[in-house]
């Protein structure tokens, strides 16, 4: 355990944090992740400051959980899991280093949030590609890390995208430049010849970003990002497609993808698209579920800085030769739901409270990646394991992002229940686990595993795990770095 | 040197007799050096085995597939996967396709054109393998480097077998990361050594939208094949600009409207190797296209979808153009070049034209990164070979580079080489030294550090300047091979 | 030229694979993309062009070590040629010249594979690749009424070859041959009993000094026979006397044609007309000895321009398989009534080997076989009821190989279909 003042040394006396309000904070959040008291909570303000933090944490075997985005948390990754720990809350570095628009490219620390690099970054005519209404403080480095899926398939080229660079400090203390922010040199002197930390491979054969991205601080801590960004578009038109059934949008959006044709794409269940359209789970919502279809899938036509309206054009006349082919109607709205207002919404982060808070002020999400082949008998499966645990199946959302790095989709299930009432939260709780089970069992990948589920994710890919303990052990030897997430 | 006569049972208890060779006589034929042996295996169980085997018998192993180049250490057991030649599976539903490592590149793709699919073929030629990481021509639209790869069934340097990705906890191949962090870190199919230890034995590879025919319809016999028909709804151009930095704008600009199916940056010498079938017509060619260009340029396929995306993207090609002051190579425009060119970007196999044919052997540095920044040092790398060609020491290719946006245009890569005689050991100095300084000053000016080198010096030499990458590399290497069976751990490892 | 002078070349070798697979462009699929059956079937780098090319370069700056793998390299091969097409898609280099001259080195240096030494020897002795086995030449033609070219002067001389003249199976191509020549009102003749060996197939089985002796012997009763024009039903004896014989200078002004080439002219002079339907489907085998390796050679002779590049002087114009005689069976076929050709994957200057080049089917007949078996799975994939060629040798191999695995596909030459086709032959 670090004693109080040595912390106070490094980042100031008054961004350590020791008292029960605040600890009481930092001990659980709205997951059924276990509560636990850290020892104290610091704020650093540089990556400087980071380092002699994790420094001195190994020295002094005193484990360390990174926190970037602000509350309410939903994950349980942010909870220490071992007693004595230290939450490193980086939301006040909170620096958008730059934003290049020639290279499509910008740099942020980790307390930055979507709404603040959102305007930063149209100021320069480029935005990032985004998840799905993320909450108003949800760190922007923080969604990159946890590979969150992104609503323009079309520009993930890979998993990791938009990561281009990182800079981490291991568990040892020592930091690392991740691609080409590698070197030579500092990031100044990289920045005076012209280089802006785009290329996320390398240095060597590694990709070392890959090992920092989806660890939950479990190796290191990030203390920038850079990442790709794309052009705003001069045009664009959001169209809707309403239907009963999901295989035929689910065929819709992988073509819209081949062909490049869409930026935004994705489908939503009328639960969820009402939920997002809804204060609260009132008359409003009810009406709109009501005559929402049980799916929707959203997509958006861009023009950009040559002939956008021709570019639109020619895009939609292929577009409607493809819907005619697969039976399915393009529309600019759907049960009054204008599309543009749909894209409106989506293009920045969730106004407060959380839209899936609304409903009933809590819900547990069930997520994974799957082929597209098995979205629909997944999504079933789901439906009868929630029937049978008597949860109400209308209510559970869906949230389908196709083509994830241009493959498989993520799939999300969003399962809302009363806090106040333990019999839901129990319910859900158990529905859960036994979801993640039989899905898991039926060709659901969870690459992202959270709470208590992570043990069986984990342990079912034991000798990934093996290797994964391997590498744990060379760049956090002492074990101090989120200790036992991901079973590592 | 023949293995001893128990280890040599060992190995033919696997694989059979006939799948093992100690000969040393024999061991010149793979790539002049003298291995311990060649063993081939058929299936992971077995190449399994035989790692198991070398961390037995402390025999160092390295494994090839259709094996062009690397760097090969004597008295290693070569690892030939040969017969390890099948597709797994063509997944058109989830975009991806999975082989075994001697599946080659040509393979794949033929069978993927058949599906309207098409995957990244690297520049170094089609007869490569279809698992390898690299970049190519088609690398605008069709991503690259390791970013297309997905889930990979790894058999460790310890014999272990990890599948990486979807495969690990179910028999979907569709993605190469999870749960929690990405072993596609370390997992990279480059060239060994200079890549992950141990032997890959499947990988998933992500599919591309293919707007071409079924299959190419060729006339003719080799070396001079042609296209019986253009397809309608695809056309190539060669632009060359009065300057780089224009040549540099166009190729943004070109990224950016997402209109190319190809931006292929190579000199007017690759152009005129790449479609001619000796080197006395490629020297007439060059002498009458190098009056004929204003300098640097590239190859641009586009390729519409529908006759109006088709229509769309001409104009914005046009238009970027006209802009940039990009003029079209009339030569190229000639359907009998054109369509030559449309082949050999679609489908590589002009590289063996470009590197090897003119003088017999080439040195190359290429560098993937950011596309900007390297074409400004490939200037001056350009620049650092006209003496050499005045001397005669290399192939006059009039000092080019060559290079290309990635992704449209967000990535890129930027290569030089000079090509010269293998038999004439002043050339082989000269070139030696050229690319020495060259890297040397890449790192200086801060450009890049060529990190892709298994050599200890280079290592040491670069390492403290990009993030001491060596140190925890070799970390990474001593806690997966504990029992010190990867080669390049005697050539690169830092501690003694 | 020897071993020595093509170290240049086999220096070159840049270990890219290309001499593994057919020309990549022509790459269709997952199958039949292979185009070396000695690779194929036995997976070894050192069975494979490149492979051989480097034991090659090291043996000429260490010395020759003739091991049981070594020899196992230089003899499982067909010497077919296919490498060398590959290769020169992207490199000006030679490939199956310094293969050739590999094998030959090694019956220099006393390792002759003992099955070959017996053929040749047994060729010195009789005239023949074929055990004579009693038989004379002669006998095909008994009954025919053929113009005795060792007794009088001929402008066309037809030459049968060992395996047609004296396998009863076979002779029935040199019938139907000099029936169709006859019918064409070709003035031709025939050596009959005195034909002897063209030499060639010992000269694949790197036997060179007895390959020289039985050409010279050869070309001396061609000569003494005083034809201007000598025809072949044989692909070997076809790349023999316009190929091997114009390299080493013995052709002379002999014209040489394939009968394929003269069917081809005859056919479209209307001096055959073939009439009678045929109802077959059929798929073409391109013999490597009439297809790549019967491009016509080309004399050069100069040095390597010291410098920078590979080039010479005067410029080398190389051997790309390009000029092969491909069209006119094509022709041919086309030209039969009822008869319709599906091509298989592999044709023309990148088919796949029958097997039966290179002294395979006498040093290693299961290898042989092996390779015929890929053949016939590559013509059944087309759907095609026959297989069609101009190769006796192939012929053999494959319909031997289809009978003893219980296959339905039939195997002709194509001089048995024209004679089918037209009036005189019928059905």
């Amino acid at each position: 355990m670090i004693a109080k003042e040595k912390l106070a040394e490094i980042v100031g006396g008054t961004n350590v944090g020791d008292d029960a309000a605040t600890l009481a904070a930092y001990s659980k959040d709205e997951s059924f992740v276990n509560e636990l008291r850290p020892a104290c909570v610091v704020k650093p303000h540089s990556a400087d400051e980071v380092k002699q933090l994790v420094t001195l944490a190994s020295e002094t075997l005193t484990p360390l959980v990174p926190v970037s985005s602000g509350p309410p948390h939903f994950r349980g990754d942010t909870i220490p899991s071992t007693g004595g720990a230290v939450v490193v809350d980086l939301s006040g570095m909170n620096k958008i280093v730059f934003v290049d628009r020639p290279r499509r490219v910008a740099m942020v620390e980790p307390g930055v949030t979507f709404g603040e690099i959102i305007p930063a970054a149209e100021k320069e005519g480029i935005r990032l590609n985004m998840p799905l209404l993320p909450r108003s403080t949800k760190s922007v480095l923080g969604s990159l890390m946890d590979r969150e899926p992104v609503m323009m398939p079309k520009y993930q080229w890979d998993i990791s995208d938009p990561i281009a660079c990182l800079e981490v400090v291991f568990g040892t203390g020592e930091d690392f430049r991740t691609g080409q922010a590698a070197g030579p040199g500092s990031i100044e002197e990289q920045w005076a010849v012209g280089g802006v930390q785009k290329a996320p491979y390398g240095p060597h054969v590694a990709t070392w970003h890959r090992l920092v991205q989806g660890a939950k601080g479990t190796m290191g801590i990030s203390t920038w990002v850079s990442m790709r960004c794309e052009l705003l578009p001069k045009l664009e038109e959001p169209f809707v497609i309403g239907s009963a059934q999901l295989p035929p949008l689910m065929e819709m959006a992988s073509w819209l993808i081949r062909l490049r044709m869409v930026n935004e794409c994705f489908i939503l269940s009328g639960s969820d698209l009402a939920a997002i359209f809804s204060e609260d789970r009132s008359a409003d919502y009810q009406r709109l579920q009501a005559a929402l279809p049980a799916w929707v899938l959203f997509y958006v036509v861009a023009g950009y800085d040559y002939f956008p309206e021709e570019r639109v054009d020619s895009s939609l006349s292929d577009i409607t030769e493809l819907a005619k082919r697969l039976a399915v109607q393009p529309a600019r709205a759907v049960a009054g739901l204008s599309a543009r207002e749909i894209l409106k919404a989506v293009q920045g982060p969730c106004p407060d409270p959380y839209w899936k808070l609304r409903g009933k002020g809590a819900f547990e999400d069930v997520l994974f990646l799957a082929p597209n082949d098995k979205i629909e008998g997944l999504v079933e499966i789901m439906s009868g394991l929630a029937g049978q645990a008597g949860y109400p199946v209308s209510e559970m959302g869906v949230y389908v992002q196709p083509m994830v790095q241009g493959c498989g989709s993520h799939c999300e299930f969003t399962l809302t229940y009363d806090p106040e009432s333990a019999s839901q939260a129990a319910q859900v709780k158990d529905l859960a686990a036994a979801a993640t089970k039989a899905l898991m069992n039926s060709g659901a990948f969870f690459s992202r595993p959270y709470g208590d589920n992570t043990r069986l994710i984990m342990n079912r890919d034991a000798a990934s795990l093996t290797i994964l303990r391997k590498l744990k052990k060379i760049f956090d030897p002492s074990g101090i770095m989120n200790p036992g997430k991901l079973c590592l | 040197m023949a293995l001893d006569k128990d280890i040599h049972s060992a190995f033919a208890d696997v694989v059979g007799e006939e799948n093992i060779c100690d000969d040393p006589t024999m061991m010149a034929s793979y790539f002049k050096t003298d291995f311990a042996c060649v063993v081939m295996p058929k299936d992971t169980a077995q190449v399994q085995t035989i790692v198991r085997l070398c961390n037995k018998y402390e025999l160092q192993f390295r494994p090839i597939c259709t094996g062009w180049t690397g760097v090969f250490i004597p008295g290693t057991v070569m690892i030939d996967l040969r017969r390890m030649d099948k597709i797994i599976e063509i997944d058109e539903k989830n975009m991806c396709a999975v082989c075994e490592p001697y599946v080659t590149s040509a393979q794949l793709q033929a069978e993927l054109f058949k599906r309207g699919l098409n995957t990244n073929i690297k520049g170094s030629g089609a007869q490569g393998s279809a698992l390898l990481r690299g970049h190519g021509p088609m690398d605008q639209s069709c991503g690259a480097d390791d970013r297309n790869h997905l889930a990979v069934e790894w058999v460790t340097p310890e014999g272990e077998l990890v599948q990486i990705g979807s495969i690990g906890s179910s028999d979907e191949w569709f993605c190469g990361d999870g749960p929690g962090p990405s072993l596609r870190c370390l997992v990279q199919s480059t060239v060994p050594p200079s890549c992950t230890p141990g032997v890959f034995t499947k990988i998933a590879t992500k599919l591309y939208h293919w707007p071409g025919p079924e299959r190419y319809h060729l006339k003719g016999n080799s070396p001079n094949y042609s296209l019986i028909e253009m397809p309608d709804n695809m056309m190539l151009r060669y632009y060359s600009f009065d300057s780089v930095e224009k040549m540099i704008e166009a190729e943004i600009k070109l990224g950016e409207s997402e209109v190319c199916y190809i931006v292929y940056g190579i000199n007017a010498a690759m152009v005129s190797a790449n479609v001619t079938s000796s080197n006395e017509e490629q020297m007439a060619l060059f002498q009458q296209i190098s009056g004929q260009v204003k300098g640097n340029g590239f190859v641009v396929i586009i390729a519409g979808n529908s006759q109006a995306d088709f229509a769309y993207k001409k104009k914005v090609l046009e238009a970027i153009m006209a802009e940039t002051g990009g003029e079209s190579l009339k030569a190229v425009e000639r359907p009998e070049i054109g369509e030559i060119l449309m082949r050999q970007c679609t489908r590589p196999t002009g590289a063996i034209r470009e590197t090897m044919r003119p003088g017999g052997t080439f040195k190359s540095i290429p560098n993937m990164g950011q596309r900007d920044l390297t074409v400004r040092w490939a200037i001056g790398a350009g620049e650092a070979k006209l003496p050499l060609i005045e001397k005669g020491l290399i192939v006059d290719d009039g000092g080019g580079f060559f290079g290309w946006g990635v992704e449209h245009g967000h990535l890129g890569k930027t290569e030089i080489f000079c090509a010269f005689s293998p038999m004439d050991s002043e050339a082989n100095k000269a070139v030696g030294e050229w690319a020495t300084e060259q890297g040397a000053r890449a790192v200086e000016e801060k450009y890049f550090a060529l990190t892709m080198s298994p050599l200890k010096t280079i290592d040491e030499r670069t390492g403290p300047a990009v993030s001491n990458y060596h140190l925890w590399w070799y970390k990474v290497l001593d806690a997966l091979d504990p029992n010190g069976v990867i080669p390049l751990k005697g050539v690169s490892k830092l501690t003694p | 030229m020897a071993l020595e002078d093509y170290a240049g070349d086999m220096n070159m070798c840049c270990r890219c694979s290309a001499c593994k697979f057919i020309p990549l462009q022509m790459v269709s699929g997952f199958t039949h993309a292979n185009v070396c059956p000695s690779i194929s079937r036995y997976n070894f780098h050192f069975f494979s062009g490149g492979g051989r090319l480097n034991l090659g370069a090291v043996g000429l700056e260490k010395g020759f070590n003739y091991t049981p793998w070594y020899l196992s390299s230089i003899y499982n091969c067909q010497l077919c040629g296919a490498c060398d097409v590959s290769c020169k898609y992207g490199m000006d280099m030679e490939v199956l010249l310094p293969l050739q001259a590999l094998r030959i080195q090694a019956v220099k240096d006393g390792q002759a594979h003992p099955e070959l030494q017996k053929v040749v020897e047994r060729m010195t002795a009789t005239g023949s690749m074929v055990p004579p086995e009693g038989a004379k030449r002669g006998d095909w033609a008994k009954s025919l009424g053929l113009k005795d070219a060792g007794k009088q002067k001929v402008d066309v001389l037809y030459h049968v070859g060992c395996l047609t003249s004296y396998d009863k199976g076979m002779q029935k191509l040199a019938q139907a041959t000099a029936q169709l020549l006859g019918a064409a009102g070709v003035d031709f003749g025939i050596l009959g009993d005195a034909e002897t060996c063209c030499g060639a197939r010992a000269y694949e089985m790197g036997h060179e000094k007895e390959f020289l002796a039985q050409a010279k012997k050869s070309m001396e009763l061609i000569k003494q026979s005083g034809a201007k024009t000598l025809v072949t039903s044989c692909a070997t004896c076809y790349q023999a006397y316009a190929v091997l014989y114009d390299r080493f200078g013995l052709k002379g002004d002999l014209e040489v044609l394939h009968t394929s080439q003269l069917l081809a002219d005859l056919i479209e002079q209307g001096k055959l007309q073939p009439k009678n339907d045929l109802g077959l489907s059929v798929t073409y085998h391109d013999p490597c000895h009439l297809g790549r390796l019967g491009e016509p050679w080309i004399h050069w002779e100069g040095t390597k321009i010291p410098g920078d590049r590979f080039i010479f002087d005067p410029p080398k114009t190389y051997r790309r398989g390009t000029g092969g005689v491909y069209e006119p069976p094509r022709d041919v076929l086309r030209s039969l009534p009822g008869v319709t050709l599906t091509e298989m994957d592999r044709i023309k200057e990148y088919a796949w080997c029958s097997g039966s080049c290179g002294g395979v089917t006498d040093s290693n007949p299961e290898f042989a076989q092996w390779t015929a078996t890929e053949r016939i799975e590559e013509a059944l994939c087309t759907g095609a009821e026959a297989l069609v060629s101009t190769e006796p040798w192939s012929e053999k191999l494959l319909a031997d190989t289809i009978a003893a695995n219980g296959g339905a596909l039939k195997v002709y030459d194509l001089v048995e279909l024209v004679a089918q086709a037209t009036e005189e032959g019928g059905r």
